[in-house]
């Protein structure tokens, strides 16, 4: 009955149906399965089929917005859980993610950390319109390995650079890797401004923060 | 009926609205055979077989053959009892009027400058007054601008402002026209002193991102002289508004350059008009241009970099005056160039100026508006609110960023049709097809939808038989190498399918969020205008069907070409449609996209087919 739940929950997040994902987390959490395991065998499971489907171009960009979509809904129902039982996710990474400064774009840096989280890193994700001191804060506190830094608009690409020389003044550039991500971004300019890394869509990002923590 | 006078007539008259053309049909010839002597470009894309419905027009009055087999297949009862006929089939019998439906027609000039001819009353901000002064002599050494004063005090007109750009010109003028003169007054300025009864002129143009569309207005008549168009030489600075921005960041002089540029542009068309026309710049005496908020402002020469970063407000909303001698605009040296207000950083003088000439601001009924473009403005007119917001739809529909695309010009394929598993396709000019334009890639996803070559997720299914890959890239041959003009395959690959979701999924979630946040059905909309360029040659059952717009009857679609520049010409010859531009900004209630809860979610389901 449980793994037919898990099950279930995979089926779910692959097929698109998000409002059935959140539905039968609630059910899965109520029939006493611990969050953890609905995480890994259930969502996760999921979403790394759905970013394989991607990876193999059988899957596009709304049959993966959709699966991250059931995954956010029932994140938020998890989290408090995990939180309450003080269990933790044993992760491949601690990244620290947001859209830099002047620009609401998130879908896109949305999408990045969920694929990240599902792959076992652990996400702080800020949000949208970051100022530069707050993501120094962030990588401080959480001793982030990664950071990951999203821009959409031509305007807003230069934030990137600025919280880059932001984490040199701040003396944690050693510390940390940064990659940089979004529609107007390139591998040319993530060299110039000093980025450890360019990743060209949300996949491309988990195999680049796997390569650059390597 | 003709005008031979035997009992089988030689020929008919074939008339087509809405274009007025009119046309001698040889008698057993069909309406499609008349079009082409007439130039008049319809879509024909089986090649007048009766196979596809792309030449379908409307009987007005007169009497055509009895409908074919193939009209009954392709129109269906429905149709044909509304008079729709196939223009390849039907053969005119008497003199007929044909009414051509905007999805039939294809037009080679792809300016954006068509738009509907204004029936305003024309009440101009400047008038002129016929005046004879009194030439100096040894004993009347009163200074020239005395003079004037003189007689305009005498019309009672009092103590006038004339500025050093008029000055400098006027007294010659005066001698040359032994003293007499057509002053024009604007408010309390004097701004010409043309020779008497000159006509009137004014200028209007749109300034938009990719075109530029200028119209010669006679000012007193209200009538358009002449149009003409151009690229916006910005472009090779920068495909859309932000870069543009980016760019006057990055360099200092960008902001000048990008006003001298529009200048020049304009001045150039103008020196156009005028060759058209016969007349002369110091006959135009007032202008009005429109553009989107930042368009407005470069050619102000106001900064912009404000505009390309969150929250992205105006330097200026208000309406504004501007000397046309200060910016170098070739019109009278006295003239004004009046730049309606702006809404918000991404609903520009533009989409005022469409609203005004659509009448959707004080429309009583439902009426959603929309221009399509890099941004989509969209308004709701509903139960006396007016709602507007900007969505961010890219570029797709300017053909940038697919495989294939291109801008809309000879060659381009405009119009798609799959039927029987066979590609059809029609380019502007009929020459040979050289790439996809946006209606044509609109066209082409509607119909890949409608053959299950893509699912409704957007994946091309590739075991379909129009469906191949090469390479590990998975595409759909359009036009094969032997066919294209350039021979090379046209074709639509995963990601064009991709980024037509991203602009009609943008474009759909915008309309979602005003018609919810307005409390409107679908059903409910009564009326749905579209705009612009792409807005005019779009076919909107594709538009439709891939989703972009809701699923409404047909008949409640208006496709209204360049809005903004009709609205422009209406702000030019009346200054109380200037006026109203006021009331419009003041009643609109922008919905700011950026910070709406919902749009992620209407944006991911509007994305699917
Ligand atoms: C850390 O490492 C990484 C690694 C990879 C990373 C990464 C980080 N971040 C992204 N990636 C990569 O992986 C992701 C997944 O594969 C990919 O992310 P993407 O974000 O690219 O892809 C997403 C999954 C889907 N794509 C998107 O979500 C963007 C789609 C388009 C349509 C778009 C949208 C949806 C929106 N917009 Co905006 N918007 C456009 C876009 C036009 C288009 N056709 O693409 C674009 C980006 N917008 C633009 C503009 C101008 C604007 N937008 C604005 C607003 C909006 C909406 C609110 C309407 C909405 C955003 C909603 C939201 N909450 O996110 C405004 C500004 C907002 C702001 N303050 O930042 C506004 C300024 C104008 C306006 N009309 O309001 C344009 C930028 C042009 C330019 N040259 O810079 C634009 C290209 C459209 C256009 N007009 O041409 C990769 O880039």
């Amino acid at each position: 009955m449980s793994e037919d739940l898990l099950a279930r929950i995979t089926e779910s997040i692959v097929g698109g149906e998000p409002e059935s994902v959140v539905a039968l987390t609630r059910k899965a959490l109520e029939s006493g399965l611990q969050p953890l395991e609905i995480i890994n065998q259930g969502l996760v499971a999921g979403m790394n089929i759905a970013g394989e489907r991607f990876t193999r171009g059988e899957f596009f960009l709304p049959h993966l917005l959709i699966a991250a979509k059931g995954m956010q809904g029932a994140m938020e129902l998890l989290e408090p859980e995990l939180g309450a039982r003080q269990q933790v996710h044993e992760a491949v990474g601690t990244v620290v993610i947001g859209t830099v400064l002047g620009d609401i774009h998130e879908i896109g840096k949305s999408l990045v950390g969920t694929m990240l989280s599902a792959n076992g890193f652990k996400v702080y994700d800020l949000g949208v319109d970051v100022p530069k001191e707050d993501f120094v804060a962030r990588v401080k506190e959480t001793g982030a390995d990664l950071l990951g830094l999203s821009a959409l608009l031509t305007t807003t690409m230069i934030g990137q650079r600025e919280v880059i020389e932001a984490i040199v003044q701040a003396g944690i550039r050693d510390q940390v890797k940064v990659i940089v991500g979004g529609a107007p971004v390139s591998q040319a300019w993530a060299d110039e401004i000093g980025a450890d890394a360019y990743a060209a869509n949300a996949m491309d990002a988990v195999e680049v923060a796997r390569r650059v923590l390597m | 009926m003709s005008k031979k006078s035997s009992s089988v007539p030689e020929y008919f008259h074939v008339d087509f609205e809405p274009i007025g053309r009119r046309v001698e049909n040889n008698a057993g010839k069909t309406l499609l055979a008349a079009a082409q002597t007439a130039g008049v470009q319809l879509v024909s894309l089986c090649g007048g077989v009766g196979s596809c419905n792309s030449c379908r027009v409307r009987l007005v009055s007169g009497e055509l053959s009895t409908p074919t087999r193939e009209e009954q297949d392709a129109l269906g009862a429905d149709d044909l009892a509304k008079g729709y006929r196939l223009a390849c089939q039907a053969i005119p019998l008497t003199d007929v009027k044909i009414d051509i439906p905007p999805e039939s027609l294809t037009a080679p000039q792809r300016l954006q400058i068509e738009g509907q001819e204004t029936f305003i009353e024309p009440d101009p901000v400047v008038t002129a007054f016929d005046v004879q002064l009194a030439p100096p002599t040894l004993d009347d050494l009163r200074s020239d601008v005395a003079r004037i004063r003189q007689v305009l005090d005498d019309l009672g007109i009092a103590c006038p402002v004339i500025r050093l750009p008029v000055l400098e010109g006027l007294s010659g003028r005066l001698r040359a026209q032994s003293w007499t003169a057509r002053l024009v007054l604007r408010g309390d300025e004097v701004i010409a002193g043309l020779p008497q009864d000159s006509d009137l002129l004014g200028l209007a143009v749109d300034v938009g991102t990719t075109k530029l569309a200028a119209y010669l207005v006679d000012l007193e008549k209200g009538n358009t002289l002449a149009k003409t168009g151009r690229m916006n030489p910005q472009i090779s600075y920068g495909e859309d508004v932000v870069s543009r921005i980016a760019y006057t960041i990055n360099n200092e002089e960008g902001r000048k350059l990008f006003q001298a540029k529009l200048v020049e542009a304009i001045n150039d068309m103008l020196a156009e008009l005028h060759n058209q026309t016969s007349t002369s710049s110091e006959q135009v005496v007032e202008a009005v241009v429109v553009g989107n908020t930042a368009m407005h402002h470069l050619f102000a020469g106001l900064p912009v970099r404000q505009l390309g970063e969150a929250p992205y407000v105006p330097a200026v909303a208000d309406p504004m005056d501007i000397p046309a001698s200060e910016i170098g605009l070739a019109l009278a040296p006295g003239a004004y160039v009046h730049l309606p207000p702006n809404i918000a950083g991404y609903v520009g003088a533009d989409h005022v100026a469409m609203l005004l000439a659509t009448d959707v601001w004080d429309s009583a009924r439902t009426v959603l508006a929309l221009d399509i473009g890099t941004n989509t403005e969209i308004s709701l007119a509903t139960g006396g609110r007016l709602l507007s917001c900007s969505c961010a739809s890219g570029p797709a529909f300017e053909g940038a960023h697919i495989h294939d695309g291109m801008r809309a010009a000879p060659g381009a394929i405009e119009r798609v049709q799959i039927v029987d598993g066979e590609v059809r396709v029609h380019t502007i000019g009929s020459q040979p097809a050289v790439g996809i334009c946006g209606s044509g890639i609109l066209d082409a996803i509607a119909e890949m939808v409608a053959a299950g070559v893509i699912d409704s997720r957007g994946k091309l299914q590739k075991d379909n038989p129009l469906v191949r890959e090469e390479d590990g890239v998975v595409e759909f041959l359009l036009m094969p190498a032997e066919s294209a003009g350039h021979e090379r395959d046209v074709i639509v690959t995963q990601k064009d399918v991709s980024e037509v979701q991203l602009a009609k999924g943008a474009i759909r979630a915008g309309i979602e969020i005003l018609l919810e946040a307005a409390g409107v059905a679908h059903d409910a909309i009564e009326e749905f205008i579209v705009a612009g360029a792409f807005g005019t040659y779009l076919d909107i059952r594709s538009a439709v069907r891939v989703g972009m717009f809701p699923t409404l009857p047909v008949d409640r679609f208006r496709q209204v070409g360049n809005a903004a520049g009709t609205g422009a010409r209406q702000m030019l010859i009346s200054a109380e449609r200037r006026q109203a531009t006021a009331e419009i900004v003041r009643r609109v209630e922008y919905i700011e996209l950026t910070t709406h809860p919902n749009f992620t979610n209407e944006f991911i389901k509007a994305m699917s087919f």
